[in-house]
């Protein structure tokens, strides 16, 4: 539900960090805020967590300027993975104009991605929103690890969903998480130009959208 | 309705106590006071949160010291967002669960209704059944009652009608004879008695075959064999044929006394109506046997009373009797098919229940008066249609 105010010719679209427990949500945020140099990039907001484990949310706010003028914000949230979060999840996603399911590749973690990604579904249709039209990037993390199911074998899955390619991702080391999300600006930029004509009207084509809000900064462009 | 994660202004981060203060402290802290407004002014900074301009310092001493504070400013600011933010998610987290949790109560509440009406309904329709199949049954038992009563009553009465009239008329004739013999035989004190008594036996003989011939009418009355299409009925007349079987079946012991009163003939269906007046006559038998049996029946006699009458516009068929009465505790019981007070096999508990359903039948009702030990009286009335 992107939040469109013409007065200040201001867009701001919310991104929401989807998956079960533990598989590494927070940590795909915490790597773009290092990772990432768009335009602007807010402080990254990590609220409440125990033993590492989000309790409410994490938040970072980047933008871009149009040549219209036009000042575009993009929050990156996570949502809490635990089950009992549920309530909280479901808050967090509401109005969401974008989804990264970021799920965990350990084989033994099969089931609690499948309960998670019901939930999602379930979650949107609660808040009014549709899986199947909604912009979203799926990514398996934790490919670092021994014992992971093979990246074939994901893919051949996956194969017959609006979401394949999948992405792979190790984000504790920084790897594949520009990738995802580059691939989910890709599928949003789609959606958000269709409402509010971003090329035609404020001169910010589908490059443009992805290549400053997915700048690297200095140190990691090598 | 603002949603959590909706930018904060600068009023929602800090109160206007919270920025006096704050300006206070920081005005210690440089070498001009300095103040956070809303408005931009000459050489003010922006205060900026999450990419938003929330407000605007101005003073100090030079712009590097106003960048300093607004940079000190925003990093306060953060903390304070972030207990916002938590407090607003989780205060609409909460009314959201609560929300959720009032709707699945009265769900709840509501499918709960819906299967207690269900389960009463179920109750009723099975209790519906019941009724009806205890009446097809009882219909049935009855029916084939007084058919084989019926076709045994009119069997007797055919195989009787024929002798009990020829022995009337020869037994009549027998009689004419012996006054011949009388011209006949030589005139002798031996032959006279003789004679006399002759003629006492055959008169005995007449009137007992009258009354056989009269017991076969009434058989016939009572089984009348109509089914089911209802005729004109003579009440007194079933009635009182209902008496006298009653006496032929007890021996004429029984003190039954009539009182038939002035009656119009009624539509009705004369078997069943035989039937219930033979059923309660035979329950007031049974009720004197029962006062007989018990304790303190010296000088006590039993008697039945069997009255007829008209008044509100039907017929008011009374009989009572002053036996042993019904015990108040079985008093709401005596309708019931099958119930009997009365020893195993001396009664089919049928009696009560075949004359409230004649009763029923006839549009009428059916009352019981009853004082234990003093007697009872059955009341049927029956409207005149
Ligand atoms: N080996 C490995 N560990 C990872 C990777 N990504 C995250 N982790 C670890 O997994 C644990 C959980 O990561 P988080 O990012 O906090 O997970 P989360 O999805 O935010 O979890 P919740 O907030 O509870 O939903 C941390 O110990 C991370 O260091 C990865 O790519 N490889
Ligand atoms: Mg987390």
């Amino acid at each position: 539900m992107a939040d469109h105010s013409p007065e200040d010719n201001k867009l701001a679209l919310k991104v929401v960090f989807y998956g079960p427990a533990l598989s590494g949500k927070t940590t795909n945020l915490m790597q773009l805020h290092s990772l990432l140099n768009p335009q602007r990039k807010g402080e990254l907001m990590v609220l409440e967590t125990r033993d590492d484990r989000t309790l409410f949310f994490d938040m970072l706010p980047i933008g871009l300027k149009g040549e219209s003028g036009l000042d575009l914000r993009l929050k990156l949230y996570t949502v809490p993975g635990q089950v009992q979060h549920d309530s909280t999840r479901k808050a967090v996603l509401s109005r969401a104009d974008a989804v990264v399911f970021v799920a965990d590749s350990q084989t033994g973690q099969q089931d609690n991605n499948a309960t998670a990604f019901g939930n999602l579904e379930e979650n949107l249709e609660k808040v009014g929103l549709d899986i199947d039209t909604l912009p979203m990037a799926v990514q398996f993390n934790k490919r670092d690890l021994p014992g992971v199911v093979g990246d074939t074998e994901l893919q051949q899955r996956w194969a017959d969903t609006p979401w394949a390619p999948l992405q792979m991702a190790s984000a504790l080391h920084g790897k594949g998480v520009l990738e995802t999300f580059r691939v989910l600006l890709g599928r949003l930029y789609t959606e958000v130009d269709r409402e509010f004509a971003l090329a035609t009207g404020h001169g910010i084509d589908r490059d443009t959208f992805i290549r400053q809000l997915s700048a690297a900064s200095e140190e990691n462009r090598a | 309705m603002r949603n959590f994660e909706d930018d904060p202004t600068l009023e929602d981060l800090l109160t206007s106590d919270q920025r006096q203060r704050l300006n206070q402290m920081l005005s210690a802290l440089c070498r001009k006071p300095v103040s956070i407004g809303k408005d931009r002014s000459n050489g003010s900074v922006a205060l900026e949160f999450n990419l938003e301009t929330v407000g605007w310092l101005s003073g100090g001493s030079c712009e590097q010291e106003r960048l300093a504070v607004a940079d000190l400013v925003s990093f306060l600011m953060m903390f304070i967002a972030k207990y916002r933010l938590a407090a607003n998610l989780h205060h609409d987290t909460t009314e959201a669960s609560y929300a959720e949790l009032q709707k699945q109560n009265a769900a709840l509440k509501a499918s709960e209704a819906r299967y207690r009406a269900l389960s009463d309904q179920l109750q009723e329709k099975v209790d519906e059944q019941v009724a009806v199949i205890k009446q097809a049954q009882m219909d049935l038992y009855e029916s084939a009652r007084l058919r084989s009563v019926g076709q045994l009553a009119a069997g007797v009465a055919h195989e009787i009608n024929n002798p009990i009239g020829f022995m009337s008329s020869n037994l009549k004739v027998a009689g004419d004879y012996v006054n011949d013999l009388r011209e006949r035989v030589p005139d002798s004190e031996l032959n006279r008695d003789l004679l006399d008594d002759f003629a006492d036996l055959i008169a005995e003989s007449s009137d007992g075959a009258r009354r056989i011939a009269s017991i076969v009418s009434d058989l016939k009355t009572f089984s009348s064999i109509d089914q089911a299409d209802h005729t004109l009925c003579d009440v007194n007349d079933l009635l009182s044929s209902a008496v006298h079987l009653l006496q032929t079946e007890y021996g004429h012991g029984v003190d039954i006394l009539e009182k038939p009163g002035e009656l119009p003939k009624i539509s009705g269906h004369p078997s069943r109506l035989s039937q219930t007046f033979y059923n309660l006559l035979d329950n007031a038998v049974q009720a004197l046997k029962c006062r007989q049996q018990g304790a303190g029946a010296e000088g006590w006699s039993g008697r039945i009373l069997a009255k007829t009458s008209v008044d509100d516009g039907g017929i008011r068929v009374v009989i009572q009797d002053n036996g042993c009465g019904i015990a108040e505790d079985i008093r709401e019981q005596v309708f019931d098919a099958f119930f009997t007070s009365r020893p195993v096999g001396s009664g089919t508990g049928l009696g009560l229940t075949v004359a409230r359903d004649t009763a029923r039948a006839h549009q009428g009702t059916i009352q019981i008066d009853s004082r234990e030990d003093m007697g009872c009286r059955v009341t049927l009335f029956l409207p005149i249609r």
